[in-house]
């Protein structure tokens, strides 16, 4: 088991989830954007264009400008992921410390460290609690219901339980794991070193917590989960600049034809002397 | 007919009428085969339609968004799932996960059945784009329409409406069969009428050699919104154009946008710049038509298969950067009416047309009141693409597909005293809407914007 999901599977892992996202991509590179479908009022420029896919992408415009409650759960399971992600990165990364390298705040290690915990903590549970919501609105509102499939409901509660068992890990430090037991762990992988020995490979929640995120990982390219990229590529079609041709007619001299009086009659003409 | 295991449906076209439009039916039972034959070759072709099959994360969103959901509380109405009426066949054909896990992610086989389904939900899509206007990601359900109805069309399955609109176009240039002695009748006629009820002398010019502009009308403008091309005919005599209509396309409309973006559509984009090239023209204007603008504006350059010598502009822009000149001596008082605007899709949310639309509203109406939503937030009136189907069911449906934009202009209250005037400048909306403010007993007449601009000129 540790052999498997610790030393054999993370390779996997990494292999598949690059090959099938390029894979996933390359099947929407082959086809074209043949007509232009932009959608209108559009963007004149490519700063333009950038404010309005970038307020999709980091503020979620659309769910904000017809549907708030459902804007509120995204944004808040997002961004919660978002600085949970960035949060395994730097805080393994650094051992917690990230925050006393900054120059200038004074922030000690030590305080660092208690940030990172409680920063972990908080976006943890909103994560964990945004997702319930979301799962929440899937089972009970009428046109949300309509439109799921069984799959998009068993990703919610696979999500909840990797968090789950992710808070379960931070909230009882018994069950938890160290930064430093963690970094030692990636860098031995990245060095092709043995890791079976670990001490951290003998916590169950660790290797659970570990298990899922792989699966999630290695099934990522064939779920929706690829909107991250979908979003990006379908923005790429329906909001591009266009520039409408001037207007304008040919040979139009409208003062001089009203002066000429065309359209009036020309019996109405002579009386007005024209 | 129109009705299969529950579902309406329009009347189809007879294998004869297929065949007028060049299209050689399939028969049943290679149906489902071709069917999967077909998409294929277009999912290799569009990333459109690919990127939209792959992206949706099924939030829902755009269920309230779409009046067709709305107006019907139809399931399959809402537009996630009529994209997953197609999408469930490409997971199982052309995606790993639909082949491993089948229902799961709701991958099905192919059926004749499943292709009624099109037939009957891609036709009740008035392929809007609302859908997009608010979906997070912009998928574009109109998108999917437009390849579901060209499959259904290469499999020899389209509404007689279209198929009729497809042939006459083929035939004499309009979608009404028109031929050019009723049209040069007809413009005479006009001309009269302009004389009698605004004392005006308007000619109207048909296949003048040379004329600076074209000008494209819509053929329902030539019988049943006579107001509107009589209003572009007194526009152009007004400023003063060298202008003509070209009998060869006497339609606005490209029916090919909305059945059959390869031959049809395609046929009639080269048949109009025919057309500019033999009259020599310098430039083309375009008539009141929803999905015609769109068909012509942002579809020439990628169907045109030549350079495209010739501008292209809507009367609306051309009549608006006048009113923002000051060129236009109007008097707005000649429209006493409360008048509502009732946005064309495809206007505001393919062709841009938003702004240009309220500054000759505001510069020829005395109580315009908009509707909420409006502009490019705003709902379709229910028949847009040309589902104006006529038979009982249909048409029962089209009612239900019409009720949101009934709720809006009632809030307006501009038919309160029932002389209101709705405005719909699409000959679609318009067509839709003559029966629909009826049927739901709005008080309003309905009009093109050109012909309240016509009624405000000030002639001397
Ligand atoms: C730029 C990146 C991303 C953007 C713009 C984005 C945007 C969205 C939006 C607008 C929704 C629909 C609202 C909702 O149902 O909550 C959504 C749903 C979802 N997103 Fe993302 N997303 C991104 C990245 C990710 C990533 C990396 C994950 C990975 C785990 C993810 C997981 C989900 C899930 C599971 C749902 C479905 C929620 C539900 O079923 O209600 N998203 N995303
Ligand atoms: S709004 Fe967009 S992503 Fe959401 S269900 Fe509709 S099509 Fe899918
Ligand atoms: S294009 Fe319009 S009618 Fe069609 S699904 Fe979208 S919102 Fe509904
Ligand atoms: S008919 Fe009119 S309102 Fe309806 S889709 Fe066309 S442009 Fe839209």
């Amino acid at each position: 088991m540790k052999l498997l999901i610790g030393q054999i599977l993370p390779y996997i892992t990494v292999t598949l989830f690059t090959l099938g996202v390029l894979y996933r991509l390359g099947r929407w590179v082959g086809p074209r954007i043949v007509h232009n479908i932009t959608l209108s009022p559009w963007p004149k420029t490519n700063t333009e264009v950038a404010i309005r896919v970038g307020s999709e992408a980091f503020l979620f415009r659309n769910l904000f400008r017809f549907d708030k409650a459902l804007w509120f759960g995204a944004i808040m399971m997002h961004l919660a992921l978002l600085n949970i992600i960035g949060g395994h990165v730097v805080g393994f990364g650094f051992l917690g410390e990230q925050f006393a390298l900054i120059p200038g705040l004074g922030i000690s290690p030590e305080l660092s460290t208690e940030m990172s915990d409680m920063l972990g903590t908080v976006f943890g549970i909103l994560l964990f609690v945004a997702l319930l919501y979301l799962l929440f609105r899937r089972l009970t509102l009428t046109p949300v219901k309509l439109v799921s499939k069984p799959s998009d409901n068993l990703w919610l509660i696979y999500l909840i339980v990797l968090v789950g068992v992710g808070n379960i890990m931070r909230l009882f430090h018994d069950f938890g794991v160290g930064y430093e037991q963690v970094r030692d762990y990636i860098v031995a992988l990245a060095l092709f070193q043995p890791v079976t020995h670990m001490e951290l490979l003998n916590n169950g929640f660790f290797l659970t917590h570990y298990l899922l995120v792989q699966i999630l990982l290695i099934v990522f390219p064939y779920s929706k989960l690829m909107h991250l990229f979908g979003m990006f590529a379908e923005r790429w079609i329906v909001n591009r600049v266009y520039k409408d041709p001037a207007p304008g007619m040919p040979n139009i001299d409208v003062a001089a034809a009203r002066r000429a009086g065309i359209g009036i009659p020309s019996d109405d003409a002579a009386e007005e002397g024209v | 007919m129109p009705e299969y295991k529950g579902m309406v449906q329009p009347v189809r076209a007879t294998p004869d009428e297929m065949r007028k439009i060049f299209a050689e039916p399939v028969p049943d039972e290679q149906k489902p085969e071709k069917a999967i034959e077909y998409l294929d070759e277009i999912r290799k072709k569009f990333r459109s339609f690919v990127v939209a099959m792959e992206s949706c994360v099924k939030c829902g969103q755009c269920a309230e968004n779409c009046h067709t959901y709305l107006g019907t509380r139809d399931p399959n109405n809402i537009p996630a799932n009529r994209a997953e009426l197609i999408r469930k066949i490409y997971r199982r054909y052309f995606t790993l996960e639909g082949r491993w896990f089948g229902k799961l992610v709701g991958a099905e086989d192919i059926s004749l059945d499943v292709i009624e389904q099109w037939y009957s939900y891609f036709y009740q899509c008035s392929q809007c784009r609302r859908c997009a206007h608010v979906c997070p990601f912009g998928i574009d359900t109109c998108e999917v329409t437009f390849i579901g109805r060209q499959l259904l069309h290469w499999l020899g399955i389209t509404p007689k409406l279209h198929a009729a609109v497809g042939g006459a176009m083929e035939k004499v240039g309009n979608h009404t069969g028109l031929p050019k002695p009723g049209i040069v009748d007809t413009l005479e006629f006009m001309s009269e009428e302009i004389m009698d009820e605004f004392g005006v002398e308007v000619e109207f010019p048909v296949d003048k050699p040379d004329s600076d502009i074209i000008y494209i009308p819509s053929s329902a403008d030539f019988l049943l919104n006579p107001y509107t091309l009589m209003g572009a005919g007194m526009f152009f005599t007004y400023i003063g154009a060298n202008w003509c209509i070209p009998s060869n396309v006497t339609e606005a409309g490209n029916f090919g946008l909305l059945f059959d973006q390869y031959y049809t559509q395609r046929g009639n984009v080269n048949r109009l710049l025919n057309a500019a090239h033999e009259l020599n023209a310098k430039k083309i204007v375009w008539g009141e038509c929803g999905h015609g603008w769109r068909a012509a504006k942002m579809y020439v350059p990628s169907l045109a298969d030549r350079p495209v010598r010739w501008p292209l502009t809507h009367v609306h822009d051309e009549a608006a950067e006048l009113i923002r000149r000051g060129e236009l001596k109007l008097n707005p008082e000649n429209n006493p009416e409360p008048v509502t605007l009732h946005d064309p899709c495809n206007y505001v949310r393919a062709c841009g047309l938003n702004d240009n639309m309220r500054t000759i509203m505001n510069a020829v109406t005395v109580d315009f009141r908009e509707m909420n939503p409006h502009g490019v937030d705003n709902f379709c009136c229910g028949g847009g693409s040309g589902i104006l189907f006529d038979d009982p069911e249909m048409y029962q449906r089209r009612i239900q597909l019409s009720q949101k934009k009934a709720d809006q202009v009632r809030a307006t209250g501009v038919g309160k005293d029932g002389n209101g005037i709705l405005c719909a400048p699409c000959s679609i909306c318009k067509a839709q809407l003559y029966p629909m403010v009826e049927e739901h007993e709005l008080g309003v007449h309905v009009h093109g914007l050109i012909d309240l601009l016509a009624k405000a000129l000030v002639w001397k």
